[in-house]
């Protein structure tokens, strides 16, 4: 993991110290709330229904133990003993008080940790693949890469006021675990023909109220160019993304009203400014972040792992659990846990303080010491031994976080919603609940295979409904919550954006819904192995659009 | 619950110092229960909700104020769900949630 420099300590000391005081003089009525939005904001800091809302970076979804019981640790003392992983791999507190931040943000700073660039129009918290480092098909480790944006992008000046808000996801390998195409900019590591590391960049994705799926705009950029780049992309934005509007503000218009060619082409004008500018790494300094990476040196373990085999055979349960919980990992005798925070009827993404303590243990026991937070509300264990895999499992059942369900049905992701949320018009979190119940038969879920549903409680789409292979949108329709559903959609490296079936329905009456086209493709599959989303896209809308509203 | 168009009004924001939702009561305070709430059932009365709002803004008491609608009736309850959600908690996590009206003293 990398480890914060001097450097790193200094910046991070003098923003809590002078977020501190900006909260001193907001208390004592020095500075009015328009003045100190903008800044909290900056920090991380939001208003909610109920009380103020800390978002925490965690940066590419990489902590250590040590950090997750920090996290624990100030959820018991300044939340209500509870925390929220979020779908940008980062983690919320609900029930924060304005006087008690800067203590907050201090015992943050401790472990290397802030708020910073949570919020804001500035470049936020930098996402990467969860099994980043540890999946075999990866071309390159994208941390490296994501540590030396992180970097770059801290404070920036140029950047700090761009017309929107902006955000960087990466992926080492050709399998998107990150959704790179609904970032306004996506960056894939890749190789070229020479076998050089270089990366493919796309810019322009989103979601939220005009979903896009980015385009590629340059398909080899070397290493050692890499800053200078982005630089040139962020610029043109900077100079030219509309500020008159900002449902239009996003580099995604841009590029879509310039047409991605010539926005390719402007970013190639500017770029040799920026890179006459000097802003590239040089490579010892990449060399440097990189040591921070370099794998551990993992136990010589041959395969199959006998006593792995036998915990298999001994226990379906088990053995049903590693089927969809651990990842392959690179190194033989080794697997990737990933631990479900989506136990049936349970609240996706939400983890006490006692169960965060357990999962830092669990880390410090069986995986390194290292945690990883996906974006789809789990958490990793990137490193446990396949001899290990059986006590990881029953230990997780202790905690409530035994579930075998990652990738099913019941894997569903859900924005905090009305509950929460002050832009929200209807709940998700009781929806996914109930969808999570009905269909939580795990018997069921295997039957149905993968499926990806994901609910956002309004247009904003941070349950990424744009992207599920049902979404759920919450509206809100003369005061009541009515929940339309679009079928389609997908996060990985085939993006596709989900399309509307048609009109709401009532919350009492979301769970049939669902509950119709999942029928409906059961139905119309051509094999158990022909997949919801493989199946939607042979058949189209259609079938599913007559079991839910009859033929028209 | 549907939307029911009220004439009945409350002032509710949230405190500044801790983010708590509050409501503006008779005696001229904010409480955390909507219960306690000052009623106006004209439209001069909510205006003079709103002043005090804006000026408890201003003041830096209170921040996100707004005059919100409520159910006629003896109890006074809002009539949207966003503000019945407000008034007591997560509805996903009732046991966090606060009671609309203070505890038997």
């Amino acid at each position: 993991m990398y480890i914060y420099d001097q450097f790193d300590h200094t910046i991070t000391r003098e923003r809590v110290a002078e977020f501190s005081q900006q909260v001193v003089r907001r208390l004592i009525g020095e500075l009015s709330e328009d003045q100190f939005r903008p800044l909290r904001l900056m920090n991380g800091l939001y208003l909610q229904l109920h009380a103020y809302m800390l978002r925490v970076a965690v940066p590419y979804g990489t902590l250590s133990s040590k950090q997750l019981h920090k996290l624990a640790d100030i959820a018991k003392k300044y939340d209500r003993d509870y925390a929220h992983f979020t779908t940008r791999q980062n983690l919320q507190y609900n029930w924060i008080k304005l006087e008690q931040v800067p203590d907050l943000l201090a015992e943050l700073a401790s472990v290397e940790m802030h708020a910073n660039q949570t919020s804001g129009n500035c470049i936020r918290n930098v996402t990467a693949d969860q099994f980043a480092g540890v999946a075999g098909d990866e071309v390159e480790d994208p941390r490296i890469i994501s540590e030396v944006i992180r970097q770059w992008s801290t404070f920036h000046p140029e950047f700090s006021f761009l017309p929107r808000k902006f955000k960087f996801a990466l992926t080492g390998a050709a399998k998107d675990r990150a959704a790179i195409q609904f970032h306004d900019i996506g960056i894939q590591i890749v190789k070229n023909d020479a076998g050089e590391i270089g990366y493919a960049i796309y810019v322009g994705g989103g979601m939220g109220r005009t979903p896009v799926v980015a385009p590629l705009i340059k398909p080899f950029v070397a290493r050692s160019e890499l800053l200078s780049y982005l630089e040139a992309c962020l610029r043109v934005y900077n100079l030219h993304g509309r500020r008159d509007n900002m449902y239009k503000a996003r580099i995604k218009i841009l590029v879509r009203d310039l047409g991605p060619a010539e926005y390719a082409r402007q970013v190639e004008e500017m770029w040799p400014m920026t890179r006459a500018a000097g802003v590239d790494v040089p490579a010892s300094e990449v060399a440097r972040i990189e040591a921070f990476f370099v794998p551990p040196v993992y136990e010589k373990i041959a395969e199959p792992v006998a006593s792995f085999v036998a915990a298999k055979a001994k226990s379906s349960a088990f053995a049903r659990w590693v089927e969809t919980n651990v990842h392959p990992h690179k190194a033989a005798g080794y697997g990737a846990v990933t631990i479900s925070l989506k136990p049936i009827g349970g609240i996706p993404g939400d983890a006490s303080s006692a169960q965060m303590h357990a999962i830092a243990d669990l880390a410090d026991a069986y995986s390194l010491g290292e945690v990883r937070v996906t974006h789809v509300q789990n958490v990793v264990l990137p490193n446990v031994k396949q001899t290990d895999l059986f006590a990881v499992w029953q230990k997780l059942g202790e905690i409530g976080f035994a579930d075998g369900n990652i990738g099913l049905v019941t894997d569903i992701i859900a924005c905090p919603g009305l509950d929460y949320c002050s832009l929200a018009n209807a709940r998700s979190i009781p929806v996914a609940q109930k969808l999570s119940t009905w269909f939580g038969d795990l018997d069921r879920q295997h039957n149905i295979g993968p499926l990806q549903i994901k609910i956002s409680g309004c247009i904003n789409a941070c349950g990424h409904h744009h992207a599920g292979h049902i979404g759920i949108l919450g509206v809100d329709k003369a005061g009541v919550e009515f929940y339309q559903i679009t079928l389609g959609g997908a996060g990985d490296e085939k993006a596709s954006i989900g399309q509307l079936l048609g009109p709401g329905f009532a919350g009492e009456d979301i769970v049939g819904a669902v509950d119709k086209v999942v029928n409906t493709y059961l139905d119309l599959r051509q094999s158990p192995a022909e997949t919801f989303i493989e199946a939607y896209r042979r058949v189209g809308p259609t079938p599913f659009k007559e079991s839910l509203y009859g033929r028209r | 619950m549907a939307q029911v168009k009220s004439q009945t009004k409350v002032l509710t924001a949230n405190r500044l110092r801790n983010g708590e939702t509050v409501y503006y009561t008779p005696a001229g305070t904010w409480s955390l229960y909507v219960t306690e709430a000052k009623v106006s059932t004209t439209p001069e009365e909510a205006e003079a909700l709103a002043k005090i709002g804006a000026d408890a803004y201003a003041a830096n008491q209170v921040i996100d104020v707004a005059v919100i609608d409520v159910a006629p009736g003896s109890e006074v309850k809002p009539t949207h769900i966003r503000e019945v959600i407000r008034a007591t908690g997560p509805t996903v996590r009732t046991d966090l949630n606060k009671p609309v009206a203070p505890p038997q003293r």
